[in-house]
């Protein structure tokens, strides 16, 4: 079998090329508080359609009108009264998606990146070579009939589509920040898969590199047709480069009849990052959700990705790897709703902890009356590296009904001193024996990824121990 | 990080760690009809060394127990919470267990319209233990509530919340279960298991097991079970010659049956009639 | 008894020494449980010992590879003429030590093979090539007549007892150690495992003449593929008897009883 030409991700963990790369980009000054006309502003920029217009300021309104959550992680440090300066990089981007600043050239250079790839980074989107694999295979996919886009382009091309399912499954009201993200989002991609069509190859998005700041209220909109399958990658793999605050993307899946769609992340935002994603899917009768999920970077993320089991036989496959370091408090975890006979559902994951890091799982099992013989199986392991750090469980379990099978486990732990002296008495050192025996441990997730996501990952999971250990 | 919820006066317990409000589970409120100012209030020391069991049976209305546990102390507690049709009531529980003590507690919650119950248990000392117990049959649209913390505190201390129970006709239960290993408690074990039986198909069920944990060097295992009965089993039962319905109350029972037998002989006589009138009315 | 003592006193003399233990006191905590064992093993002898419950035999095994939960108090660890005691467990490991436990680890999430690879190139201190390593293993997975599935498997997780035995004896094979310590002191009870051990360390014997065996067990049918070279029998503790093979069954004829008793 060919290989897609790949280049590995890895150069990018190397956050301290980042961190020290911090630029203070001008903005200009505005009102502070987020205003009716600020969004008339951004969506002039955009081109908006009217109904957007419209659409926009309703989900301002709707923001005004949202107290805060009263629970999950402490976001207080986030002044709602400012939410105005991450808005306003915004305003900077519209169609703006063609240069890659100096800046990001000159980032990629001292991570290494050969020129040949370096080349393609002035391209649609991604900056990466892969994407240029993708865009051809993407040619091949238009002719039977997919599209995948940018949200601005497809609003402006697909504008039927987009306007019946844009923001139909995270509606506005939903909580504060998906109200805020009706109000001023911008960016993400879109992508259809026509009825019965199969895409192979996983479709990539890219675009947050773009424009920085731009992807911080990114839309991704999924609609696979029945019978029809796509595997879609999120790329935050690679950490923003300008840093802002606040992230309030929303990710909206429509799964159809007998369709199935794989969604696979790997979130390793930088460490100033507030992560408040939402994200769903609505599967229809026989269609399949699959949900591959890795937190890793961010201060704050607050990320429970939601399957609404609408149609008979749907189904749910969640699988999910966080990873909470020094100054992080990482929320996550996953919610199914069954709303329909002989649904099922897997939840699988895995929760590290270290060097006073908090990592919450957190999830909802709903079983509603109409979903008799709901199956639903959840299994979360938290492995914690030392006292410093936390380590919460917080699973919720609402059946209604007498045909449902519903079942939860939970274990928290440390790394076993029997398994290291195992190790080591095989003439592994300490160092190794621990990284592998946390490798092992969330090996069941990353066995899930793409291959350089989970190189990726590994990697990851290296740079977080070193030098905690020993 | 770790939020308190102010506690209104109609809230009656509340989790150590809220959670999606949709969800409807972070707090339990106080019963109808019932006045938790004018509770029996009663205070039990159990002092260094010694041992003693008490045997409650709780009315209608509100009662609170507040038991402190010496270095060494063993105190079994079982309560009964047996209600008739129509009657409500708020049982809480406050235990404090010193180094080296034990508490152990059965519950079983029957029949009225609603039952709230919170207990909390402190595993302050080293190798303090507590062994929680409970059973819940929930018929005729009456709603169960209840709120079970055990915080472990002390070294090498033991926790295990074991909590049975089956829902009939229109019957809502919130089961919260809370283990939460604080920092310092190293070498501790926790364990919660909850397996639930759903039998008529106007139940409500909600389970919410948190196991929080600030310290690395423990133990923690928790599991919950909703489903029917084993077709298989009942199968099984009838070709030994069980009625249906003889196999359906024997198979309930059995899933009671490890709390049952935690019982004394007179209060698991009560709690048994109590739960076989209501099966054969089913 | 007294002439064998002799011979291997010669013998001793003649052949190098792998390892030599002298007077070594350890235990848990503030307990005692080694007090004072003295023994030597030559390169390519094999040592069988012996002993009731509780003797320290297990004991004996983790301190050799230097479990941390045990402090040694008193005495000497040579490893050819090399302190032992001041190496951490892994290096002990690379200096050509290896332990079959009585009940190895499961570890989910690395596979057999994994775990064999990763060793392999820590203890040889080189890296080990996929393709021929795969052959290898593969070979010796069917002299042991291993599954090849069981590669892939997590590390003892979801084996039987006899499957966790091979995977022990797998290992053996692939890291060819210089001394290769065998806790078999429940393994006596299943045939399964006997059969496995006995096979296993004669065919590592055959590939590695010059490595010894030191094997915890009072079992013929383990024992009926080796040359034995020497047994000790351990006691509260101590070495309260050594002898040749014939040991062995004395032991399993009249106990360890008459053994106190002679000792007086």
């Amino acid at each position: 079998m060919e290989q897609p030409k790949k280049k590995t991700y890895v150069e990018d963990i190397e956050r301290a090329l980042y961190d020290i790369k911090d630029i203070d980009r001008s903005r200009y000054k505005s009102k502070s508080g987020l205003t009716e006309e600020i969004i008339r502003d951004i969506s002039r920029r955009k081109h908006d359609p009217q109904w957007m217009l419209d659409f926009r300021l309703k989900s301002l309104e709707v923001y005004h009108s949202l107290a805060l959550p009263a629970w999950g992680p402490d976001i207080s440090e986030l002044n709602m009264d400012e939410i105005v300066t991450y808005v306003q990089p915004d305003a900077k981007l519209s169609g703006d998606w063609q240069e890659v600043p100096e800046d990001i050239k000159d980032t990629f250079d001292r991570l290494g990146i050969p020129e040949a790839e370096q080349k393609s980074l002035g391209g649609v989107g991604a900056q990466y070579d892969s994407e240029v694999v993708y865009h051809s295979i993407q040619e091949d996919l238009t002719r039977q009939g997919v599209i995948y886009t940018d949200m601005e382009t497809a609003l402006r091309e697909q504008e039927e589509l987009v306007k019946e399912y844009f923001m139909t499954l995270v509606p506005p009201k939903d909580h504060k920040f998906a109200a805020l993200h009706g109000a001023v989002w911008s960016g993400g991609s879109f992508v259809y898969v026509p009825e019965g069509v199969q895409v192979d190859i996983p479709l990539q998005s890219y675009f947050r590199l773009n424009a920085a700041g731009a992807g911080q209220f990114e839309h991704t909109l999924i609609i696979v047709e029945k019978g029809a399958s796509l595997h879609f990658i999120e790329g935050c793999s690679a950490p923003r480069h300008n840093v802002t605050n606040l992230h309030a993307g929303c990710v909206e899946l429509f799964v159809k009849e007998g369709a199935r769609l794989r969604y696979s992340t790997i979130e390793n935002w930088s460490r100033n990052m507030m992560n408040l994603n939402t994200k769903r899917a609505l599967v229809e009768k026989d269609g399949l959700i699959e949900w591959v999920s890795g937190s890793f970077g961010s201060h704050i993320s607050c990320l429970y990705p939601c399957s609404v089991l609408h149609g008979e036989n749907a189904r749910c496959e969640f699988t999910g790897v966080t990873f909470a370091s020094r100054g992080q408090n990482l929320d996550t975890g996953a919610s199914v709703i069954h709303a329909a006979p002989h649904t099922s559902a897997n939840i699988n994951t895995r929760t590290i902890s270290k060097a006073g890091g908090a990592a919450t799982y957190r999830s909802a099992v709903k079983v509603t009356k109409n979903a008799p013989y709901a199956k639903c199986s959840v299994n979360c392991e938290s492995l914690m590296l030392d006292d410093e750090s936390r380590s919460d469980t917080l699973p919720v379990m609402d059946i209604q009904g007498a045909e449902a099978n519903i079942g939860h486990e939970a274990k928290i732990g440390r790394i076993s001193d029997e398994a290291i002296f195992y190790l080591m008495s095989r003439g592994i050192d300490e160092n190794e024996a621990r990284a592998m025996i946390v490798r092992g441990f969330v090996e069941p997730i990353a066995k899930e990824l793409p291959l350089e996501y989970a190189v990726e990952m590994n990697n990851l999971v290296n740079l977080e121990l070193e030098g905690t250990m020993g | 990080m770790r939020k308190m919820t102010a506690i209104s006066e109609e809230i009656f317990s509340a989790i150590p760690l809220p959670t999606w409000r949709w969800l409807g589970v972070n707090e339990a409120k106080v019963p109808a009809g019932v006045n938790i100012k004018e509770a029996m209030r009663q205070e039990i020391v159990v002092a260094a060394g010694q041992q003693r069991t008490l045997s409650r049976q709780e009315r209608a209305g509100a009662s609170e127990l507040h038991i402190r546990l010496e270095p060494g102390a063993d105190f079994a507690l079982e309560q009964a919470v047996l209600l008739t049709a129509g009657q409500s009531s708020a049982t809480r529980l406050k235990v404090t267990v010193s180094d080296g003590a034990k508490f152990s507690y059965t519950g079983a919650y029957v029949g009225g319209a609603e039952a709230a119950a919170a207990v909390e248990v402190e595993l302050l000392g080293k190798e303090s233990r507590a062994d929680v117990w409970a059973l819940y049959l929930g018929d005729d649209r009456n709603k169960i509530d209840l709120n079970y913390i055990i915080r472990q505190q002390g070294r090498r201390t033991e926790a295990n919340m074991q909590v049975r129970g089956a829902l009939l006709t229109g019957a809502e239960k919130i089961f919260r279960g809370t283990l939460d290993f604080l920092q310092g408690t190293k070498g501790s074990v926790g364990r919660e298991n909850e397996e639930v039986l759903l039998l008529s198909e106007d139940v409500r069920n909600r389970s919410v097991p948190l196991m929080l944990s600030h310290e690395d060097e423990v133990d923690g295992h928790h599991a919950v079970s909703v489903g029917q009965m084993d077709e298989e089993k009942l199968f099984y039962l009838q070709s030994r010659g069980l009625s249906p319905e003889e196999a359906r109350r024997l198979m309930v029972t059995a899933v009671l049956q490890p709390v049952m037998d935690r019982f004394s002989e007179e209060v698991r006589e009560k709690v048994m009639s109590e739960l076989e009138g209501r099966l054969s009315h089913e | 008894m007294d002439l064998t003592n002799d011979e291997h006193r010669l013998k001793e003399s003649i052949m190098a020494k792998l390892l030599e233990v002298k007077n070594l006191h350890a235990g848990v905590e503030d307990k005692e449980i080694l007090k004072g064992v003295s023994l030597t093993l030559g390169k390519g002898e094999v040592h069988v010992i012996l002993g009731p419950n509780g003797s320290g035999k297990s004991t004996l095994m983790n301190v050799l590879l230097g479990h941390p939960k045990y402090r040694v108090t008193e005495g000497s660890l040579d490893f050819e003429g090399e302190n032992l005691l001041e190496k951490p467990v892994y290096e002990r490991a690379r200096a050509g030590l290896f332990l079959s436990f009585q009940s190895p680890e499961e570890i989910p999430g690395i596979t057999l093979e994994n775990m064999i690879r990763t060793a392999k190139q820590a203890v040889t201190g080189e890296k080990v090539k996929l393709l021929p390593f795969r052959k290898e293993l593969k070979a010796a997975m069917e002299k042991l007549k291993m599954s090849p599935e069981y590669a892939r498997r997590y590390l003892n997780v979801g084996f039987s007892g006899g499957e966790k035995k091979r995977a022990e004896i797998l290992q053996l094979l692939m890291l060819a150690p210089k001394l290769a310590l065998l806790d078999e002191t429940d393994s006596g009870l299943d045939v399964d495992a006997v059969q496995i051990v006995s096979e296993g360390v004669a065919g590592f014997r055959k590939e590695n003449p010059d490595s010894s065996v030191l094997i915890i067990t009072h079992n013929a049918r383990i024992l009926e593929k080796l040359k034995v070279d020497r047994v000790h029998v351990l006691m509260e503790g101590k070495v309260a008897e050594e002898g040749g093979p014939e040991l062995i069954s004395q032991v399993n004829d009249h106990g360890f009883a008459h053994l106190l008793e002679a000792e007086g």
